[in-house]
């Protein structure tokens, strides 16, 4: 029994220049969990060459390589659940993110989704069927938002694979709802590794 | 009573709804954005459904986002806690069109109460004196003239304002002239609206606040008062219940004239009306916050009251089942908002991992918090950790719990304002009960921590 719980609990905890640094990475990391993944599927989808997003005290910039396009980065966690515990069976399930700190042969080996636009019913296309080729930004389905539908696209050029989520199933956002599967033929020059993004990433005044 | 309710909130008052509704035998939803996605309440709840992106417009702030979600997980009732969807009276109405309940005011009661100068005009006439000050402002001309009428030094607050946000004190004619254009912009893009008012500005005041409960047959209570004297920029930072500033004849006679004056405005639910109390004793009503305020444990502590289980039951249709002489008061309590933010630093809001925390306890403390080691501080949303509240039978007893608990409490990770509140407890003019809103901004800051670092 340590004398004193507070020093016993502080014991793990870093030095001060240790702990700014590892915040700061959080912090990155942070970045490249909730906004990255977004704005790579949009430059993916879009004519764009290049994307700036200020969040918060952080600026994120992308900029699209020549004939290249966002694969890796779009890649969701394998097998990758909610890290959370006690929650119902019956809740729609999340995906996850890549992190910034997975390897770019891990997210090659991880599956890729699309994902739910929000939370709401999930209706696929009537026509949707596994072994279908689909391209990036292509419209595989919709989730109804209090009548309103919201669509949901390919984030990548290959086949469509498993379906994660049956027609009328309530789904929230971010929920992977079908597997996107890369082909050989699938175009795939020079994809952008993540780690490229960090020296982009710059702190601002906030 | 409601069979299932969607918490559309985080941090920690997500957590608070989530016992509630636990206490009740409710089922719960705990509705959360990806920034989120690790927080307690949703680790805790039985269901959690992920909203939107971190973007709180897009999550929190989305009522399309909350009602689907409400609907697909089979909510009948929405709990909106505070700030976010709590006062909008068009979410509430439209959550009322899916059929569902929100818990609060209804959407007509959250219209009537909505403009800050048409509530005071409002229970004005329903007997609460006011500060002196202008209707709506249309231009600088009128601004100078009312100012001129009231007396300076005035206050400029923006209608659709709140929390302390966009109001400029101005002491003359020429600041005034200055500041106008920019009071303008600053409410324009911070809530969307310019409409500006003004209020003669009570020097070296005391804000005090008066906890209210109606039901939907008229039936009120009061729940006591609260004192939030002690603010930093217009930001609560430490509130106690009874105020010191109030003798008991005086308590009394402003908890009772709220009670009239809301039941004969007609409104529904809980209610907190905020009052400036002048260096004389005399209180002016300011506004009213028609959701729960981040301080009812503090009211908690000393009725014994579960508020949140109360707001629920009533927004269900049941009647208070209290009627006043049920509330007896007791003793002192005391609310220190932990917040994730440098004093030495200017207040800048911090994020990042909670690497240790350790809660404290004993007698009369509580700590309501959604911190856990390991859990990552969103740079999202507010600076709130949590809310150490201590209960003595008397002031100097919880003043007394209240430093035992600060020096318990542990959060490690980010930088937090806990050594800040140690401060202002081991100063005279709080022990004295004599602490005005305007103190921590006067005197700053520095001596506080520098006195506590000695």
């Amino acid at each position: 029994m340590p004398d004193d719980p507070k020093a016993a609990a502080r014991a793990a905890s870093p030095d001060d220049d240790h702990a700014r640094s590892k915040r700061d990475h959080l912090a990155i990391s942070k970045l490249a969990d909730d906004l990255l993944p977004a704005l790579i599927a949009k430059l993916a989808s879009s004519g764009l060459g290049e994307i700036e997003v200020r969040e918060g005290g952080w600026r994120a910039r992308l900029r699209k390589p020549a004939g290249g396009d966002a694969r890796r980065v779009t890649a969701r966690g394998a097998g990758e659940g909610h890290s959370g515990s006690g929650h119902g069976t019956g809740r729609p399930q999340p995906s996850r993110p890549a992190r910034a700190g997975e390897t770019a042969a891990e997210q090659e080996a991880s599956p890729i989704s699309a994902t739910s636009p929000a939370v709401g019913i999930y209706h696929p296309r009537r026509d949707l069927s596994e072994g279908m080729r689909v391209r990036t930004g292509e419209k595989i389905g919709t989730v109804d938002v209090l009548g309103v539908n919201q669509d949901v696209l390919v984030p990548v050029d290959g086949v469509i694979g498993t379906s994660l989520a049956e027609a009328g199933e309530a789904v929230e956002y971010g929920q992977e709802l079908v597997r996107i599967e890369l082909t050989e033929r699938s175009p795939l020059p020079a994809p952008m590794p993540l780690g490229q993004l960090e020296p982009a990433v710059a702190r601002g005044n906030a | 009573m409601f069979n299932k309710i969607l918490i559309a909130n985080r941090g920690e008052i997500a957590l608070r709804i989530l016992r509630a509704c636990r206490t009740l035998g409710v089922g719960a939803v705990v509705a959360y954005s990806e920034a989120d996605r690790e927080t307690l309440a949703a680790q805790l709840a039985d269901e959690a459904i992920c909203i939107g992106p971190a973007d709180a417009r897009r999550s929190y702030l989305s009522a399309p986002s909350v009602i689907s979600a409400a609907i697909v997980t089979g909510c009948d009732a929405i709990h909106p806690g505070y700030g976010f969807l709590s006062e909008d009276e068009a979410f509430a109405d439209v959550v009322r069109a899916h059929g569902l309940t929100f818990i609060g005011p209804p959407a007509e009661v959250l219209e009537r109460f909505a403009s800050k100068e048409a509530t005071r005009r409002l229970l004005g006439s329903h007997g609460l004196a006011t500060i002196p000050g202008s209707g709506m402002l249309r231009d600088e001309a009128h601004a100078l003239e009312e100012a001129e009428r009231v007396g300076y030094p005035v206050i400029i607050k923006p209608s659709a304002g709140g929390g302390g946000k966009g109001m400029r004190l101005v002491r003359t004619a020429r600041e005034l002239e200055d500041t106008f254009k920019v009071a303008r912009s600053e409410a324009k893009a911070a809530f969307g609206d310019d409409a500006l008012y003004l209020e003669k500005f009570i020097d070296d005041n005391r804000h005090v606040e008066v906890q209210v409960a109606v039901d939907r047959f008229g039936h009120a209570i009061h729940l006591g008062e609260r004192d939030c004297s002690v603010q930093r920029r217009h930001q609560k930072i430490i509130e106690e219940t009874p105020s010191p500033a109030l003798s008991d004849a005086a308590r009394e006679d402003l908890c009772q004239r709220a009670v009239r004056a809301v039941v004969a405005a007609g409104y529904e639910n809980l209610g907190t009306l905020e009052f400036l109390v002048d260096s004389k004793g005399d209180a002016y009503f300011i506004e009213i916050n028609c959701r729960i305020q981040v301080e009812h444990p503090i009211t908690e502590l000393c009725t014994g009251v579960d508020m949140v289980a109360l707001q629920i039951k009533i927004a269900a249709g049941e009647p208070l089942g209290l009627s006043q002489s049920d509330i007896v008061s007791r003793g002192h309590a005391i609310e220190f908002r932990i917040l994730a933010e440098d004093p030495t630093k200017d207040f800048r809001p911090q994020s990042g991992q909670i690497s240790a925390y350790l809660a404290p306890g004993g007698a009369g403390v509580r700590m309501d918090s959604h911190l856990y080691p390991g859990y990552e501080v969103p740079s999202y949303y507010d600076s709130l950790l949590g809310k150490l509240c201590v209960w003595g039978p008397d002031r100097a007893t919880a003043i007394a719990r209240g430093e035992a608990a600060l020096r318990e409490l542990l959060v490690d990770g980010v930088t937090t304002n806990i050594e800040l509140h140690r401060a202002i407890l081991a100063n005279k003019v709080f022990v004295d009960g004599r602490v005005t809103t305007n103190l921590l901004d006067r005197v700053g800051t520095a001596p506080f921590v520098a006195a506590a670092s000695r």
